[in-house]
Formats: structure tokens, sequence, C-alpha cells
């Protein structure tokens, strides 16, 4: 495997909206999502010097990002009295209510069934961009995900169109391959 | 040079990919369309494409707006020169 080089000028562009999705996922607000990424980059950053360059930047930066996920769920857990918080459902004495009826949402309903799928689908599919090869990755969450033009995506990678249409089919059969156990079993 | 009619299967896969993305011109989706109509795996292969865009259009992809993606830069800019 070819030795990898951080390109920090590079990895907002690149990775940010990668990164922004697969924390939002995982906790459900934008602003602190934000900030975990901004966290990531820079620590990223400060323990350059210990990348070995036997993963690719992605992986890396994602594995950083999982950590910084990690201690927040800690310091959200660690704070006293939220559990009190949750529970306090009915905001009198005088309603009265089953919380768990009212709490849960109803599966019959399409949308919500829609909804678990959309999320699950999006962790899958995260979960399989991660294992492809950086370049394929980078490539085709640009011209899927990002929907950037061709010409910017051959320009920035120095490559032809060709080799890109080569390269995102490479990355799609992957992905097809990775996600069709669960996803393509449909007729 | 001549017109090529008929294409082989990874000729074929490569035009089925860019369909997704609406990228062939008459004469390439003529090609693949008559690959199809003799090849089974292609026309298979093809459907699972489509199955796959369709999935993957319908996800919601939650991107950074340009502001947050600037403020991000800016205090990444300044740690490195801090360094």
């Amino acid at each position: 495997m070819p030795e990898v080089k951080l390109i920090p000028e590079k990895w907002v562009d690149r990775y940010g909206d990668y990164l922004f999705n697969y924390t939002i996922t995982r906790i459900n607000d934008p602003v602190l999502a934000q900030d975990l990424v901004s966290e990531t980059f820079l620590a990223g950053l400060k323990s350059a010097h210990r990348f070995q360059g036997n993963s690719t930047e992605r992986t890396w930066l994602v594995s950083i990002l999982k950590r910084k996920i990690i201690d927040q769920y800690r310091k959200q857990n660690s704070k006293k009295g939220k559990a009190e918080v949750r529970v306090s459902y009915l905001e009198t004495s005088d309603q009265e209510g089953d919380w768990l009826e009212e709490r849960v949402g109803d599966m019959r309903n399409p949308t919500v069934e829609d909804e678990i799928e959309q999320k699950e689908l999006g962790e899958a599919l995260s979960a399989c961009i991660d294992s492809l090869p950086e370049r394929y990755a980078t490539i085709f969450v640009q011209k899927s995900i990002d929907n950037l033009e061709t010409e910017t995506i051959c320009k920035e990678h120095n490559i032809t169109a060709s080799n890109l249409w080569v390269i995102l089919h490479r990355a799609r059969v992957q992905l097809m391959d990775c996600l069709k156990d669960k996803w393509f079993n449909e007729n | 040079m001549a017109f090529r009619f008929f294409i082989n299967c990874d000729d074929a896969h490569v035009l089925s990919t860019r369909d997704q993305y609406k990228d062939l011109n008459p004469k390439e989706l003529f090609r693949l369309n008559l690959h199809k109509s003799h090849c089974n795996g292609c026309r298979k292969f093809h459907k699972t494409n489509d199955i796959f865009t369709r999935k993957m259009n319908g996800l919601k992809w939650i991107k950074l707006t340009l502001e947050q993606k600037q403020k991000i830069k800016a205090r990444l800019k300044e740690q490195m020169k801090a360094k």
C-alpha cells in the first residue's frame, strides 16, 4: 500500500460533508455535530505527526471522530439529573396518559418505516463507503452525494473523464456488493 | 471512425453507470440498450444499478453549509499558523 500523506488544507472540502452526515446520524444536534467535526479536524492536525500512513486519511479522521462522539455520549450521560428530566413526560399532574403509547411512533405509518429504513440504509452505506479505497470513496462522494461536475472532479484528481467513470463504476459495484445482502434482495 | 454498434459487457457496465448520472449521448444510449437486449447479465446489472441509484437518491444527505465550512476552515487555518 502506498504511503498516504495528510493534506489538512483539503480536509473540509473532501471530508467535511461526510463527517457531518456521519455525526448527525449519531448525534441529533446540528450545532454540536458541526463542533465535533471541527474538533476532529483540529485533533487530526495536532496528532498529525502520529499518523503512520497505514490507513487512509478519511479512515483516520473517522476514527478520531468516533472517539469524539463517544466522549460526547459520556459527557451527556454524566450530567446529573438528565434521566429525571427525560422521564418527566407529563407537564402537569392533571394530565393523564400512557407515556409509552404516546411516545412510540405509529409503526403502521409508512413514513415512520421509511424514515427508519432510510436511516439504516444511510448508516450501512456510510460503513460501506468507509471500506472503499480512498480515491474511490472520495470520487464517489463528490459525484453522487455532492453532485459535483465531472470536469471539476477530473481536474481535482488529475484524471480523464474515462478514468473517472471507470473508478465510479468500480466503486458502485463494490458498494452494491457490500449492501446486497440486506438491501438488494428485492425484485 | 465507424460507428460501433456492438459493445462488450465491460463497456456496457460502464455505460450503465454513466446512465445513472444521465451522462450518455443518444448513440451511447442506443449501444447500451442494444447490448442489454441480448445480454441477460447486463440487463440484470442495469436493473440493480437502477435500484441502487433510486435508493441512494431517496436518502437525505445532510451537508455542511458554505458558511459552516468557512468557519471550520478558518479555525483549521488558525491552528495551522499557530503550529
